[in-house]
């Protein structure tokens, strides 16, 4: 069936529909779930609303448009509106203002090239993500682990395309720096601090 | 292209998000200047390295029957 300028909800092919462009996100959307609440039962409740809201809006959503932008921003705001207040403590600074930081540190130059990554297992840099500040954490995830474009996480964060560059700019800097100092803590890279 | 510029379309370049014409005037001046090559190399195995740790995370089975039983009453 061509897709191209039919509504999303038309008819029996709703559910059809449905599924093909937005259940093939389950993945991606569980995965930004995980990183926004921290925990897997949040994660859980927070795709399976956005799930429910998706459908029920789904006459408004153009076939074959963005899907996964589209449901990305169903899912931000639902977090934001419902789960962050008791998922987390608001953040209290605001990042936009926080000095770019230099990572090049002792650290770094004994393993320039981050050999010790290797060691480093998925749970020890998901932790190491939801360390970062929120507008951090969302940009790196949408960008780095989703692989949206700066003009999409723009348009779902409703910041400008400046924004996001610097947010994830700081973002990687300040995981990297993460990941090398407990590199450091786990014997993986020798510190010269002593 | 100096160095310097090179260097502030870091992640511009690793995302895929310059233009055709400065892209490749990246891609010049990293071909011909291997310690800016290098620095690149190095991001770039992390930014991967970010994914690959973060990707191997799928949603539960008991989420997708969940959500499958109360959209369409399966
Ligand atoms: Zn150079």
């Amino acid at each position: 069936m061509n897709a191209s300028s039919e509504q999303a909800g038309s008819g029996d092919g709703k559910r059809a529909s449905f599924e093909r462009e937005a259940l093939v996100h389950l993945d991606a959307l569980y995965r930004v779930a995980l990183r926004l609440t921290g925990n897997g039962s949040d994660a859980d409740d927070l795709v399976q609303e956005t799930m429910l809201k998706a459908y029920r809006s789904w006459d408004q959503y153009q076939l074959g448009t963005n899907a996964k932008g589209w449901l990305l921003t169903i899912l931000r705001n639902s977090f934001i509106n419902e789960y962050r207040r008791r998922a987390r403590h608001p953040e209290t600074v605001d990042v936009d203002t926080i000095e770019p930081f230099a990572v090049l540190s002792e650290e770094q130059e004994a393993d320039p090239h981050g050999r010790f990554f290797d060691q480093i297992v998925d749970e020890e840099v998901q932790r190491a993500i939801d360390g970062l500040p929120e507008a951090f954490r969302e940009a790196l995830v949408l960008s780095d682990v989703e692989g949206l474009s700066y003009q999409d996480i723009a348009g779902i964060l409703e910041v400008p395309v400046g924004t996001v560059k610097s947010r994830l700019f700081r973002a990687r800097q300040m995981l990297k720096a993460k990941l090398y100092q407990y590199a450091v803590e786990m014997g993986y890279i020798k510190g010269n601090a002593g | 292209m100096n160095c310097r510029e090179a260097v502030e379309h870091l992640y511009e370049y690793l995302d895929r998000e310059l233009t055709p014409e400065v892209e490749s005037k990246v891609r010049e001046h990293l071909k011909a200047c291997p310690p800016c090559g290098e620095h690149f190399d190095t991001e770039q195995a992390f930014l991967k390295f970010v994914e690959a740790r973060c990707r191997s995370r799928c949603a539960p089975p008991e989420l997708k029957r969940r959500i499958l039983r109360e959209l369409f009453g399966e």
